[in-house]
């Protein structure tokens, strides 16, 4: 088959000076180019947080990160939150009205014939910022370290990291080993309550305020403690395949030092449920935790589907379950919807006891603070997020938070047996986020 | 989208589009550099894509081949890419055709298919010809029943204004784009005398040796895995407009070496169609070729 | 002054787990994974293993301050007075 030849021009050539007059000079292309003010990144976000009829918390974070070069990164942090209301103070439920001093000495409250005893204590704003640097190191590896820093009026926190993390496989493997050290100090209003001491409730028995400040400066031990965290974190992070990335992490954690909730309280109670006093909490000042984690991302057409499980267990006997899902679902126009559910399970620590009976051995420990308790819990949450006409992405989430906590003993002296005696924890909490 | 990772001649940027693996070798220094560059390929093979693809609903693609002849807007980039096919059906006397694309309804390769009826073909055969497309600046109108498949010439588009993109960007650095193996230097290299595609590159190549190219397009038609067996003959996937059916004896694959992404790509196309005369043919072209037999 | 390894730490369990890794690295891992321009679909910020760090920090803080468990993604130390 012949083709036509263009006067002294091949068909190669024709085809070449037609492409030409295809692609044209064209003028500046529509659309920009890059803008080099996009080295940095920013990731805001704002939670509210409530709880029925107890704590609300408002919290920000604001988060800025350069790259200048592949994986060579800076990023830096800043945390505000804020709480405000009443939990638990451990003090058990009486069938009468109760009334207890304030952690700091100054003033009481009374609780309501019937309600589990909330301190309405109020707790204020905190503060921190976090600064993380990472850049490559060797070849296939990068590095990682950074400092953090938390203040309250009467707590501060302050840790350095550092993590080392290799590549392997043409980066379808990672191995990495992460260290931390920190070392918190607190410094409560009205000192540090000494262990097992009982709780000095003024109902009329002081003949002035001085005698009540004695003896409630009796209860008092130190004015600060402190308290020290050694963290070690080991983890694999394998591409499976195309569509399949999964993540293995273990971590052991050593805590030492202070560990009490300096606020909390246990009841000691006689056989017909009555609270004779109020102890001060005492756990141990020491403990350790480790924890397996693993988590699966997954590509579906049109979503995402990750499912996390993590492990845990410690040596105050506590051992944890927890199980969250969450499914992206891409919609038009760049906007996703995101369900997320979450199940939590935890046995007791061995020294939570709700109270103690009056003719008990007191033990070497014993904490009242449900969070040490047996209990299970359920998050459920909806996000939807979208992108601006600016191209920067916002979304919104709402969900809903309720713990459960189990009965592990099969009666209760007197009164109590007639009263609900573990407080419901229902919250729910509703966060927005902005990058850009 | 995009994932870049560092070479020992600069950076690799990867992503996917038009349903193929995409790269951008670029010889720089320069991290930030690397991902703008890559993001502009990116960018311009996905606004391609979703403009001229036919697997999409509802973009200039399917507007116009659901006309049923009635007439369709068109905007300046549509018309410059119909009066390029319309000059390469005349060059090439109606072998190059973007109208055959009906004929994926009775081709299929995929492996063990058979061949499809000749009077399956025969019926297609009305409703291919270029005659049955008319257009000018404003609109097009095709005979009802015909189709356009901007397939034969949307990739290689894609990398030749995605070059001339990155050009304008940075017109020093030598960047080679790269999409699912037709590519286009836009620069000789400064550190090496050559681009070596096969090594430089892990695109998964389908040629068989590795191109060395310090400027120019590298274009390949026909598929060392697309293709029916049938009574030992070997029936390659470009189809001739003409016939329903693929020439005779053409190689395995045909490779050109030109200025141009678009003139390679469309000299490959009439290389395979040359059949066993491919090797004749595009001697006469004065282009640098290699057909796999 | 911190003790920076305190003593009772018990070192053979950390030894173990660090074995079994490296050994699930060895063997297994190395015929898993994808050729560079596979990474398209992973490359998706929503493939991230922590997609939204912000979210993931504001959680865990709830979570630390409500239950007795924290980390496993990143460091268990919480940073703040809330537990």
């Amino acid at each position: 088959m012949q083709l036509v030849k263009q006067k002294n021009k091949t068909v190669a050539g024709a085809i070449a000076a037609a492409a030409l007059s295809l692609l044209g000079n064209s003028a500046k292309a529509d659309g920009e180019f890059w803008d080099f003010s996009r080295d940095w990144k920013f990731n805001s976000g704002i939670l509210y947080y409530g709880e029925q009829d107890r704590v609300s918390a408002l919290e920000g974070v604001f988060s800025a990160t350069h790259e200048k070069d592949l994986d060579d990164k800076f990023n830096f942090k800043i945390v505000i939150d804020s709480l405000t209301g009443a939990s638990p103070s451990g003090a058990v439920v009486q069938p009468g009205v109760q009334t207890f001093t304030r952690p700091s000495g100054k003033g009481q409250y009374t609780v309501n014939a019937e309600e589990i005893p909330l301190d309405d204590t109020f707790r204020d704003t905190r503060v921190q910022v976090n600064s993380q640097w990472t850049s490559p190191i060797w070849d296939e590896s990068i590095v990682s370290y950074g400092v953090h820093l938390s203040k309250e009026y009467d707590y501060l926190s302050t840790a350095v990291n550092g993590n080392i993390a290799w590549n392997f496989n043409q980066k379808n493997t990672t191995f990495s080993l992460g260290l931390s050290l920190a070392k918190d100090s607190f410094d409560p209003e009205g000192g540090v309550p000494i262990p097992f001491s009982s709780m000095v409730i003024d109902m009329g028995q002081f003949a002035n305020p001085t005698e009540f400040e004695t003896a409630f400066d009796l209860t008092r031990g130190t004015t600060s403690e402190d308290k020290e965290t050694l963290d070690i974190l080991m983890g694999i992070t394998q591409i499976i395949n195309r569509k399949t990335v999964m993540q293995f992490n273990y971590s052991y954690s050593d805590v030492s030092g202070y560990l009490n909730d300096p606020f909390k309280v246990v009841s000691r109670v006689d056989q017909d449920g009555i609270a004779l006093e109020h102890l001060y909490e005492s756990r141990p000042d020491k403990r350790v935790k480790q924890s397996f984690y693993w988590q699966a991302k997954h590509y579906l057409t049109g979503s995402v589907a990750d499912i996390s499980y993590r492990y845990m267990t410690d040596d105050w006997e506590i051992d944890s379950h927890t199980i969250d899902y969450k499914h992206y679902l891409t919609l038009d126009n760049n906007q996703y919807l995101e369900p997320q559910i979450r199940w939590y399970q935890q046995s007791a620590a061995e020294f939570y006891q709700p109270y103690l009976l009056e003719q008990s051995i007191i033990p070497e420990n014993i904490s009242a603070d449900t969070r040490l308790g047996e209990f299970s819990a359920l998050t459920i949450g909806l996000k939807y997020g979208w992108r601006t006409d600016s191209g920067n992405d916002m979304a919104i989430r709402l969900s809903y938070y309720e713990q459960s906590m189990k009965d592990s003993l099969s009666s209760h002296p007197g009164v109590l047996n007639d009263l609900q005696i573990y407080p419901d924890l229902k919250a729910f909490f509703i966060q927005y986020t902005y990058d850009f | 989208m995009v994932k870049i990772d560092k070479t020992e001649f600069g950076f690799i940027g990867y992503f996917n589009a038009m349903a193929s693996p995409c790269e951008c070798l670029i010889e720089t220094e320069n991290y930030q550099t690397a991902l703008a560059i890559t993001q502009i390929a990116a960018d311009e093979a996905w606004r391609i894509e979703k403009k001229y693809s036919r697997y999409l609903k509802n973009n200039v693609c399917a507007q116009i081949n659901q006309s049923n002849g009635a007439a369709i807007a068109i905007d300046q980039e549509t018309f410059k890419l119909l009066d390029f096919a319309n000059t390469c059906y005349e060059i090439s006397n109606g072998l190059f055709d973007l109208t055959s694309g009906v004929l994926r309804r009775v081709w299929h390769f995929n492996q063990n298919t058979e061949l499809p009826s000749q009077k399956s073909v025969e019926e297609l055969l009305p409703l291919i010809g270029w005659n049955l497309v008319s257009f000018d600046q404003k609109s097009v109108c095709l005979a009802p029943g015909t189709e356009i498949d901007f397939g034969g010439i949307g990739k290689e588009y894609a990398v030749d204004v995605a070059v001339q993109k990155i050009k304008e960007y940075k017109p020093d650095l030598s960047v080679v784009v790269n999409f699912g193996g037709d590519l286009r230097v836009t620069k000789k290299p400064k550190n090496k005398p050559k681009w070596n595609i096969g090594i430089d590159s892990l695109l998964i190549s389908k040629i068989e040796h590795s191109v060395s190219i310090g400027v120019g397009a590298v274009c390949t038609s026909g598929d060392t895995e697309k293709f029916i067996l049938s009574n030992e003959r070997r029936y390659s996937h470009i189809l001739n407009p003409k016939t329903g059916w693929p020439a005779e004896g053409c190689p395995k694959t045909v490779t050109i070496i030109a200025d141009q992404c678009l003139q390679a790509g469309v000299l490959a196309t009439l290389g395979m169609l040359m059949g066993a005369e491919a090797e004749a043919f595009l001697t006469q072209q004065n282009v640098q070729f290699h057909c796999q037999r | 002054m911190i003790k920076i390894i305190p003593a009772q730490i018990n070192c053979s369990i950390i030894l173990k787990v660090l074995m079994i890794l490296c050994t699930l690295l060895a063997s297994g891992c190395s015929n898993l994974g994808v050729k560079p321009w596979e990474r398209d679909l992973l490359a998706k910020p929503e493939m991230a293993l922590t997609s939204s760090p912000i979210e993931a920090g504001l959680d865990e803080h709830i979570y630390f301050s409500k239950e007795a468990t924290s980390g496993g993604r990143s460091f268990a130390g919480g940073g703040c007075g809330c537990n």
